[in-house]
C-alpha cells in the first residue's frame, strides 16, 4: 500500500480512543461481551499496527459476522428493536476496527463513528449524556484531523486542539441549524420503542404494585406552575381512574370497554379560577399523562377522557412537553348515566367474604352514603392499621380479607382497594384513581419535582348532587403522607429509598449536596423545556415572534440569510487575509522605524537590506544618524547574527525599542 | 567598499582581519594585471574560495585569459589552458594511452586536464560530446579514461570562458553543465582611466609582469575554514528560501532556482562574508552573489523579454528583505 493510503499511527491512537467512547454510555445496556469484543477489536489492531498479527481473514470475518449477529439474538432474544441494533451496530463497529487498514476504511469507521455516538441520544438526552457526546464527537473529529496529518508517528495532542478550534467555529452554525432548520416530522418511522422496563405507573393496580414503585428515586415528571403552587395536599395528580376489578387487579377502562356513547367527556362548567401549569414527562412508554382535576389541555393533540383523564394518542416515548388548565373544585359527573353507575358498581361475586360482611354491616350502621364513607375512614383510623413500603404479600383468594383482618398493614393502594371494595359492596359507586400525590418544590426555579416515590392511589366516590369527590383513605391512616410526603410517612420504618443508596435525594440533609442537586434539576428543566423540548410547534411560535409571518418564501431567506452571515465573513477572512506569519520582536521593532522613517520621506524599498538602507536614510536625514545606525545595528545583530549569549540578546533587544521609541516621539 | 557606514553598522566581526587581508593582498596582485576590475576580480576569488568552478562570459579580448591565468599565479597552482575548438576531442582533454614499444604495454599521458587550474577557453566552441567530457571532472574531480578512474590534483578549478551565445559557431552550454558553474561573470569594457593605464604602459613590459604566490596551501585552508565556520540566522535562511521560493512561483521564470542553486547561493554568500570580516551572512551579501550565481540558472518564461540580469534583478527586488 502506499504511504498516502495508511493511516498514521497517531490517527489510529485517536481512533481506539473514540472506540471506547463511543461504548461506555452504552455500557449497561448491551452485554457483557461486547465489551470483551471491544478490547479484542482494540488489541487485535494494534498487533495489526505493530506488525505482529494478520488482519483476519474473509473466512474469520464471516465467522465474527455470523457470531456477532447470533450473539445478539441470544442475548435480547430478537435482532429488532432499539436494544439490539443498537448492540448490533456497536459490535460491527468494533469488528470494522479489526479490518481497518487503509484511509478509505479510516473514513468509514469516523463517520459511523458519529452515527454510533447519535445513538445515545435514542436512549437518554440528559444534559450531561450531551456534553459526554461532544467530548465524543471532537475524539472523533480529532482522528479525523488526525488522518490529514500524514506522518504523525507519535500520539500528538495538538491534533485534538485543531479539532477542538474546528468544533468550535462549527458552533453557530450549529445554533443556527438549531433554530432555523426545519423540522419536519419522519418521513418514516422505525419501531424503536425501548424495552428497558421503565419504572412508571401501570394500568394494571394490585396490591404491592405501588409500594414497589415507591422504591424508585427517578423522577416522574416536572411541573411549572404559572401562578403560586396549590398546597402540597391539593397536589393530587391524577393519571389513571380504574373501575374494572379483574382477577384481583383493578384496571382502567379501555377504548372498547365503554359504549360510544359513554366515550367523550360530558361539558362541565368550570367553577373557581385556573390553574394554569406545564409538565415535562419522562417517557413512559404509555399513553396516560398526568394533571390535577379536572384539566382541558392547551396543548395539540391530547384527548380528555370520560373518567376526566388526560391521555396522549401516542405512547410518550421522549421527554414531552405540555400545557394544562386545571378547575379543581368543579364537580365531576353531578348525574351518573345507568352504564356508568352500574360499572363502578360492578364486583367480581364470591370472594372476600368479611370484608363484604363488614362493609354491609358498617353502611347499615349509616345514614347516608356520606356518613359511610366517614365510618369506613373512622375503622382504618381506629383499628390500628399501619402505612409501609413493606407491605406482607396477600393471598390470592381473598386478598381484602388478608389485609383487613389478618396483616393490619399495606400501603396506598391496600387501602384504596379496600376502601373502592366496600363502598361497591355497600352500593356506593367508586373507584381507584392512580398517579402521584405531592411533589417536592425546587426552590431554585420554582418547579414541583414529582418522583416515582410519589406514586398514590386513592379512591373517588361519587355521591348525589356532588359527584365524584376524592377520598383519600391512605390520610385516615398516615395524616404524614398527605402533609408531608413519602418520607416523613415511613421515617419510622427507615425503608424510604433504601434501594436506591446511591441516589442525592438520600443525602438531602447535606447542604451542598441538596443545593447541587436542586440546581442540578433546574438545569435540567430548562435543558427540557428548551433544547430537548425545542419542537415544531416552539419553533413556530419563536419564528412568528421574530419574522412577525411564517411562510416557505421567508423561512427560505432567513436560513439563507444566516448562513451567509456565517460564511461570508469566513470566506472573505480565507480569500482577503494575507498569510500571517509570527514577527519576531527584533522584526516588528524594525518595521516600525521603518514606518518612522518613510513618515520622514525615506521610504525603503523591499529589497533594500538593512544596512543599505540605513546608509541612505543617514545621507537624507544626517539629523539621526545616530539613532538609524543604532538600531540598524541592534537589528542586524538581532536577525543575523547567530546566537548571541540570551542574557545579551535581551538587551539588544531593549536597546532597539527604545531606540525606535525614542525616535518615534521626535519632531 | 568605501562607505559613510562604520564597521560596526555593517556588522564586521573584530576577529578574522588576518584572512580578510589575506584576500585584500590576493586581489591587489590580480590586479596589476586586471585593470580596474577589482569586484569582478573579488567575485571570482570567491567562487574559488568556495570551490566552484568559474564561467567568464565576454567578448574576445577582454582579458578573460588575463584573469584566469592570474588567479592560478596568484593562489600558486598549476595551470593548464585548452583551447576549445570545434575539432577538439575528448581525449585532447583527459590524455590518452600510447602503445610503448619498449615495454610493450600501453602508458597513459596525462591530458591537459590534470591540473590545478584548467583554463577552458572558449568552451562554447566545440562539441557538447567534448563538452560533456569535462562534466565529470568537474562534478567529482576524477576522470574516467579507457574504464581506469584517475583523482585529479586538489584544489581543482575550471575556468571557461565562452563567447556571447549569438556569436557565430557557438554551441551553447546545456542547462545541465551551466548549473555545475558556480559563478558565472561578466567582465565588461575597462574603466577608460584603466584602460589608458593599460594603453600607456611600455609595449615591452605588457607581458613580463609576473605575479607571485600571494595564498599558499595553507592560506587557502585557512581561508576556507573560515568559511566552514561562518554562521547563517533563521532570518537570512528565510531570506534565501524566500528568494528561490519567488523564482519558482513567477510567472517571468520558466526555471527557478533549483536547491542546488539555493545551496550555491548560500556558499557564495558565506564566502562573501569572510571575505568582508564577518563570520555571519547579512542580506547583502546574498545581494552581492546574486547576479553572478543565479543569471545562468534561471530561465526567462516565454513570454518574458528580459536576460539572466534582468530576471535577477527581478528576483531580487520581488522579495522583501525583511519579513513582514
Amino acid at each position: 500500500m502506499n504511504v498516502e493510503q495508511q493511516v498514521p499511527r497517531n490517527a489510529l491512537i485517536w481512533m481506539i480512543l473514540s472506540l471506547f467512547a463511543l461504548i461506555l454510555p452504552h455500557i449497561e445496556r448491551v452485554p457483557l461481551w461486547v465489551i470483551a469484543v471491544y478490547v479484542v477489536a482494540a488489541v487485535w489492531r494494534i498487533q495489526v499496527f505493530r506488525g505482529l498479527w494478520a488482519y483476519p481473514r474473509r473466512w474469520l470475518k464471516l465467522v465474527l459476522i455470523l457470531a456477532a449477529s447470533g450473539g445478539v439474538f441470544f442475548s435480547f432474544g430478537s435482532v429488532l428493536g432499539l436494544e439490539p441494533t443498537v448492540a448490533l451496530l456497536l459490535t460491527a463497529f468494533a469488528l470494522k476496527m479489526i479490518e481497518l487498514s487503509s484511509r478509505k476504511d479510516a473514513y468509514v469507521l469516523i463517520f459511523l463513528g458519529y452515527f454510533v455516538c447519535i445513538t445515545e441520544f435514542l436512549f437518554s438526552q440528559d444534559i450531561l449524556i450531551v456534553g459526554y457526546s461532544l467530548f465524543t464527537v471532537l475524539l472523533l473529529t480529532t482522528a479525523l484531523v488526525a488522518l490529514h496529518q500524514p506522518g504523525q508517528q507519535r500520539f500528538n495532542r495538538g491534533s485534538m486542539k485543531l479539532a477542538g478550534t474546528m468544533l468550535l467555529q462549527a458552533f453557530p452554525l450549529m445554533l443556527v441549524l438549531f433554530f432555523l432548520f426545519p423540522r419536519i416530522g419522519p418521513l418514516w418511522t422505525v419501531p424503536i420503542k425501548s424495552h428497558t422496563a421503565k419504572t412508571g405507573m401501570s394500568d394494571l393496580l394490585k396490591p404491592g404494585d405501588v409500594s414497589k414503585l415507591s422504591q424508585s428515586a427517578e423522577v416522574a415528571f416536572r411541573v411549572q406552575f404559572d401562578g403560586e403552587i396549590p398546597a402540597f395536599s391539593d397536589l393530587y395528580w391524577r393519571g389513571l381512574v380504574m373501575s374494572r376489578l379483574e382477577e384481583g387487579a383493578w384496571r382502567s377502562l379501555r377504548y372498547w370497554d365503554v359504549p360510544a356513547a359513554e366515550r367523550r367527556m360530558p361539558e362541565l362548567d368550570a367553577v373557581g379560577e385556573p390553574l394554569s401549569y406545564a409538565v415535562i414527562m419522562e417517557p413512559t412508554q404509555q399513553n396516560w399523562l398526568f394533571s390535577l382535576r379536572y384539566s382541558q389541555p392547551a396543548s395539540d393533540g391530547l384527548l380528555m377522557l370520560a373518567d376526566y383523564r388526560l391521555y396522549s394518542p401516542i405512547q410518550i416515548e421522549h421527554e414531552t412537553q405540555y400545557r394544562v388548565q386545571s378547575w379543581p373544585q368543579t364537580p365531576l359527573d353531578p348525574e351518573l348515566s345507568a352504564w356508568r353507575r352500574e360499572t363502578e358498581l360492578a364486583l367480581p361475586a364470591g370472594d372476600n367474604p368479611r370484608t363484604r360482611e363488614l362493609a354491609r354491616s358498617l353502611r347499615a350502621a349509616s345514614v347516608s352514603d356520606a356518613d359511610f364513607v366517614d365510618r369506613v375512614l373512622g375503622y382504618f383510623t381506629q383499628q390500628g392499621f399501619v402505612y409501609t413500603l413493606e407491605p406482607p404479600l396477600l393471598g390470592d383468594d381473598d386478598p381484602m380479607d388478608d389485609f383487613l383482618f389478618d396483616s393490619l398493614r399495606g400501603f396506598c393502594e391496600h387501602y384504596a382497594y379496600a376502601f373502592v371494595m366496600m363502598m361497591r359492596e355497600a352500593g356506593v359507586p367508586a373507584r381507584i384513581v392512580a398517579g402521584y400525590m405531592g411533589g417536592e418544590i425546587n426552590p431554585v426555579n420554582r418547579t414541583v419535582i414529582v418522583h416515582q416515590f410519589d406514586a398514590h392511589a386513592w379512591a373517588e366516590v361519587w355521591l348525589a348532587e356532588q359527584g365524584w369527590v376524592r377520598v383519600d383513605p391512605t390520610a385516615a391512616v398516615a395524616p404524614d403522607r398527605i402533609e408531608w410526603g413519602l418520607e416523613q410517612a415511613v421515617e419510622g420504618e427507615g425503608t424510604f429509598l433504601s434501594a436506591s443508596p446511591l441516589s442525592p435525594l438520600r443525602y438531602r440533609d447535606i447542604d451542598w449536596v441538596n443545593a447541587l442537586r436542586l440546581r442540578y434539576d433546574a438545569l435540567t428543566y430548562r435543558w427540557q423545556a428548551w433544547v430537548t423540548g425545542f419542537n415544531q410547534e416552539q419553533q413556530f411560535d419563536l419564528l412568528s415572534r421574530w419574522l412577525g409571518e411564517v411562510s416557505p418564501q421567508r423561512f427560505v431567506t432567513v436560513l439563507l440569510l444566516t448562513w451567509a452571515a456565517v460564511l461570508v465573513p469566513v470566506a472573505a477572512v480565507l480569500l482577503l487575509r494575507r498569510r500571517r506569519h509570527q514577527l519576531s520582536p527584533a522584526d516588528k521593532h524594525y518595521l516600525a522605524f521603518c514606518e518612522r522613517m518613510a513618515r520622514m520621506g525615506v521610504v525603503r524599498e523591499p529589497w533594500e537590506s538593512p544596512a543599505d538602507f540605513a546608509q541612505r536614510a543617514m545621507r537624507k536625514l544626517p539629523r539621526y544618524r545616530q539613532e538609524i545606525e543604532a538600531i540598524t545595528e541592534a537589528y542586524q545583530d538581532l536577525t543575523y547574527r547567530p546566537a548571541p549569549a540570551p542574557s545579551s540578546s535581551g538587551e539588544t533587544l531593549a536597546s532597539l525599542r527604545r531606540s525606535v521609541r525614542k525616535l518615534q516621539f521626535v519632531r | 567598499m568605501n562607505s559613510p557606514i562604520s564597521a560596526s553598522a555593517t556588522g564586521k566581526d573584530a576577529t578574522g582581519a588576518g584572512v580578510e587581508r589575506l584576500i585584500d593582498a590576493a586581489v591587489a596582485e590580480v590586479s596589476r594585471v586586471v585593470l580596474g576590475k577589482e569586484i569582478q576580480v573579488r567575485m571570482a576569488l570567491c567562487c574559488l574560495f568556495a570551490r566552484g568552478h568559474l564561467l567568464i562570459e565576454d567578448l574576445p579580448g577582454m582579458g578573460k585569459t588575463t584573469l584566469s591565468h592570474a588567479l592560478a599565479d596568484v593562489l600558486g597552482l598549476s595551470y593548464n589552458r585548452v583551447q576549445f575548438t570545434s575539432d577538439l576531442l575528448p581525449a585532447d582533454i583527459l590524455g590518452v594511452s600510447v602503445y610503448d614499444r619498449d615495454t610493450a604495454s600501453f602508458s597513459f599521458h596525462p591530458g591537459p586536464v590534470f591540473t590545478q587550474v584548467l583554463l577552458a577557453d572558449e568552451i562554447n566552441r566545440t562539441t557538447p560530446r567534448t563538452q560533456s567530457a569535462l562534466l565529470e571532472a568537474m562534478a567529482e574531480g576524477q576522470v574516467t579514461v579507457e574504464g581506469q578512474t584517475r583523482d585529479l590534483p586538489e584544489p581543482f578549478f575550471v575556468i571557461a570562458t565562452q563567447n556571447p551565445i549569438h556569436q557565430s559557431g557557438t554551441y551553447p552550454l546545456p542547462e545541465s553543465q551551466l548549473d555545475r558553474f558556480l559563478m558565472r561573470l561578466e567582465l565588461g569594457y575597462p574603466h577608460p582611466q584603466a584602460e589608458r593605464e593599460l594603453l600607456s604602459k611600455p609595449r615591452g613590459g605588457r607581458n613580463t609582469v609576473s605575479l607571485s604566490q600571494v595564498i599558499d596551501a595553507q592560506g587557502l585552508a585557512t581561508v576556507r575554514q573560515a568559511i566552514d565556520e561562518v554562521q547563517t540566522s533563521d532570518s537570512l535562511l528565510d531570506y534565501v528560501q524566500r528568494l528561490v521560493a519567488f523564482s519558482r512561483q513567477s510567472a517571468e521564470f520558466a526555471v527557478g532556482l533549483s536547491p542546488r542553486g539555493a545551496l550555491a547561493l548560500l556558499d557564495c554568500a558565506r564566502t562573501w562574508a569572510v571575505m568582508n570580516s564577518r563570520r555571519h551572512v547579512v542580506p547583502e551579501d546574498i545581494q552581492a552573489v546574486l547576479p553572478a550565481v543565479a543569471g545562468h540558472r534561471l530561465v526567462a518564461a516565454g513570454d518574458y523579454a528580459g536576460d539572466g540580469q534582468a530576471l535577477v534583478k527581478l528576483l531580487m527586488h520581488g522579495v522583501d528583505v525583511v519579513r513582514r
